[in-house]
């Protein structure tokens, strides 16, 4: 104890003036520190940037700290210590300072990064993955700084690093594609979970999740496809965007497949024909007006039906051929109507031209009618985007069933679709606008052609 | 047959065929009575109508009857109708033949077993008429892998041209039949000596003679006196079987006609029009079915009209082309196997729902 009083009264000026330095020094700096964060302040308080305030908030507790090491370094410097204590004593001070911001980086790019994610967080593996890079590098730069100031050699540290760098590039060389896609499909936004993709390979579905190897399709069939993502940017991709309105029932696809049925009636003149025509069921007389829909798939379209052209082939009558040819299905409101005007317009044509011509043996009108069988498909529409994708696919005998034989032959008054439409989705617009379509001025082709751009108009 | 039983059997139908058995003299009759179905006058005496019975009372006897469908094929087992009740199932009728202005006669006598079938089946409407059963219209159809219709490589058939001295220097007119006065052979002759007035081409008639049909030879002799040795008429008695050569012939040829006075279904028109080539047909029996005029190929009424169709054709090769092109398309869609197969599966359905016209699965 004598000889500690002993050596402060012998060297107080050496205690003293760097102690007095280090209060005056922290004093003016914590003074500057807090000036310069009320400065701060007022910059951010005219800016709406909300990073300014963690960039506050991250030097706020560590300016503190630097404060106290630079005053302490102040000190230092002035005191009698010796050189070699003095190295050291500042070496300590500085790795703290380099530990302090460090941390002050960490937290700014952590806060930082938070506040990117609320604006975008559809990319929130991107940046995750580009935070959790750079503060690998901020704390490995810090630590080599630390080494070096403590002059541990680095090198070994370093090939380390590489050769792990090199392990990891070998180990995962088949999924990095598959993450630079994904960071590449992310950066672009150009889909996201919901949407309803198709890839020109064929596949198709929403995206049910997205990763960094790949993405999860579920399809209409309630199928999972898993897609790398790397293929994913070297594919044509059409994007449908997001989830539509789903239907109360679904719509369930039939496909429909007809035979023949003779009915061994048969006509030899206009009058026989008018005759038979005017007591035949409506069955036989849906058959000779809308067979040739579906024999002329690979032709042309053209309004026809069987009377007008057995009046032009068998009886050479063009006139009257060129009448019947003319009465279109579509404004009549069903069968019986229809009929009637046939037989009204043979008639009338009967009693003013006194056509008796009669067919060549073998020639006749033959009567017939279908039997048809309704079979369930695969296909069922829940909202109007799987709808238009199962109209892509369905047959030509699936469509026809529905806007055709649905409509009249089952005495619906409407195709299937637009009741479909109208009822189960409450798609009023879109319903009336198919309804009004004259489906007998199509090829089964085109109709379907037209059906799609008209749903896909509306989905868009 | 061969091709459809295979097919049916892959689809889990186990389908089986089987062929009545006859003498010379229960063909000839059956022969009349296909004549007299078709129309054409047959001296028909109560002898024939006794042979018919007894030859298909042997066959109720003997042959081998069980299935749940049985299809019956012509007039000639008709009467096995009378094994009904023992074997079961649903019987069906498969008529090939025009029966819509028949021999009163035969048709009084067949008409009894027709009407104890389930259902019957026409290849063309027109052979129809109204019957107390359901009558549906299935045409019959060519299978494009058979040996018959078939691609060919080009030795094959240079080959059989060869074989039977058949310059490929002129334009060829074939037509593929039986020897059988319904095919009207010797109007086909008429008709290529006209247009061989103005352009030098060849005929090739060819055809094969069938067991169950004992006039054939008749008329092989006949119509080889009518070419009367001309060498531009190539009469070629083909052998049962030989479906590659009569493949090779199609091919080989310029126009295909096909001049019958009464038709079936004419499947040889379906063979023609799916090697694309342009067909001048009668418009009889199914052959209306296959050709529509100046689409799919020509159709004529006469032998005048059939030899102006030809030089037509033979002058404007691209028109030719094009009704060729057309009429495969139109087989394509139609006549192949597989709808053939498809009509057969519905009509099986069909039969579990005889009263329904529309029905779902």
């Amino acid at each position: 104890m004598d000889n500690l009083i002993t050596t402060i009264s012998d060297n107080w000026l050496d205690i003293i003036v760097p102690i007095i330095i280090f209060g005056a020094a922290l004093i003016t700096l914590l003074w500057l520190r807090k000036r310069a964060l009320l400065s701060l302040n007022r910059i951010i308080n005219k800016s709406n940037w909300p990073g300014n305030r963690i960039l506050i908030h991250s030097l706020k507790r560590p300016s503190i700290f630097w404060c106290i090491i630079i005053s302490a370094l102040l000190a230092l410097a002035a005191s009698s210590t010796t050189t070699y204590w003095k190295n050291i004593i500042a070496k300590g001070f500085w790795s703290v300072f380099i530990i302090t911001f460090t941390f002050a980086l960490i937290t700014i790019i952590n806060g930082f990064s938070a506040i990117i994610l609320l604006q975008y967080k559809q990319h929130k593996n991107v940046i995750n993955l580009v935070k959790n890079i750079l503060m690998v590098i901020v704390i490995t730069i810090g630590i080599f700084i630390l080494l070096d100031t403590w002059a541990i050699s680095t090198t070994y540290l370093l090939i380390s690093i590489i050769i792990i760098l090199i392990i990891l590039a070998l180990v995962f060389r088949d999924i990095a594609p598959n993450i630079i896609a994904s960071i590449q499909l992310n950066t672009a936004g150009q889909f996201k979970v919901g949407d309803y993709i198709k890839i020109e390979s064929g596949e198709e579905g929403y995206i049910a999740a997205t990763g960094w190897r790949n993405i999860e399709l579920k399809t209409l069939e309630d199928n999972t496809i898993i897609i790398p993502n790397n293929r994913l940017t070297r594919s044509t991709i059409v994007n449908y965007g997001h989830l539509l309105k789903k239907a109360s029932e679904p719509f369930r696809f039939n496909n429909r497949m007809h035979l023949t049925r003779l009915t061994g009636l048969k006509a030899r003149n206009l009058q026989e024909l008018a005759d038979i025509l005017k007591n035949a069921p409506d069955d036989i007389v849906y058959y000779h007006t809308h067979h040739f829909l579906e024999e002329q798939y690979y032709t042309v379209p053209q309004l026809s039906n069987d009377f007008a052209v057995w009046v032009d082939t068998a009886l050479g009558d063009d006139i009257l051929a060129e009448r019947l040819a003319s009465i279109g299905p579509f404004d009549f409101p069903g069968i019986g109507a229809l009929r009637d005007r046939l037989v009204g317009i043979i008639n009338e044509y009967i009693n003013t031209t006194n056509n008796f011509r009669e067919a060549e043996p073998g020639r006749d009108f033959y009567f017939m009618t279908t039997v048809s069988v309704i079979i369930p498909t695969t296909y069922v529409a829940h909202d109007l985007r799987e709808f238009t994708e199962a109209l892509r696919k369905i047959s030509l005998g699936s469509l026809y069933f529905h806007i055709f034989e649905s409509k009249l032959r089952l005495g619906k008054g409407l195709n299937d679709f637009t009741v479909w439409i109208n009822d189960d989705l409450g798609e009023k617009e879109l319903a009336d606008e198919i309804a009004r379509i004259d489906p007998y001025t199509y090829t089964l082709e085109g109709l379907r052609s037209s059906l799609i751009q008209r749903i896909e108009k509306r989905i868009k | 047959m061969s091709r459809m039983i295979p097919l049916l059997k892959e689809l889990g139908v186990d389908a089986r065929w089987n062929i009545i058995q006859g003498n010379n003299e229960f063909f000839q009759v059956t022969k009349k009575f296909h004549n007299a179905l078709h129309g054409r006058t047959e001296k028909i005496t109560k002898n024939d109508f006794n042979c018919f019975q007894e030859t298909s009372q042997k066959n109720i006897d003997e042959m081998e009857l069980d299935g749940d469908i049985i299809f019956i094929h012509d007039p000639q087992p008709l009467a096995l109708i009378n094994r009904k009740e023992k074997v079961g199932g649903k019987w069906i009728w498969r008529c090939h033949i025009d029966i819509s202005r028949p021999n009163p006669a035969v048709w009084n006598f067949l008409e009894p077993y027709v009407n104890q079938y389930d259902a019957a089946i026409f290849s063309a409407p027109a052979f129809s008429r109204q019957l107390p059963l359901r009558q549906f219209l299935i045409s019959p159809s060519i299978d494009p892998l058979s040996d018959k219709n078939k691609e060919l490589p080009q030795q094959t058939i240079d080959a059989v041209l060869e074989k039977y001295g058949i310059s490929r220097d002129k334009p060829i007119i074939t037509q593929v039949s039986r020897f059988d006065y319904l095919k009207d052979p010797v109007g086909v002759i008429q008709a290529f000596e006209i247009v061989r007035n103005h352009i030098d081409c060849q005929l090739v008639f060819a055809g094969g003679t069938a067991t169950d049909d004992p006039e054939s030879d008749k008329v092989l002799a006949e119509v080889r006196e009518r070419a009367n040795n001309n060498p531009d008429i190539h009469i070629l008695l083909i052998p049962p079987g030989s479906d590659i050569e009569i493949n090779a012939l199609q091919r080989a040829s310029t126009i295909i006609v096909q001049k019958s006075l009464s038709e079936g279904f004419g499947l040889t028109v379906s063979e023609a029009l799916w090697k694309a080539k342009p067909v001048v047909a009668s418009a009889v029996g199914g052959i209306t079915l296959q050709i529509r005029d100046k689409f799919t190929g020509l159709l004529t009424y006469g032998i005048e009209g059939t030899a102006y169709d030809l030089r037509q054709l033979l002058t404007n090769p691209e028109y030719a082309n094009w009704l060729g092109k057309n009429g495969k398309e139109y087989v394509r869609h139609r006549f192949l196997i597989t709808r053939h197969i498809r009509d057969y599966m519905l009509l099986f359905l069909a039969l579990e729902h005889p009263q329904d016209d529309i029905f779902y699965l």
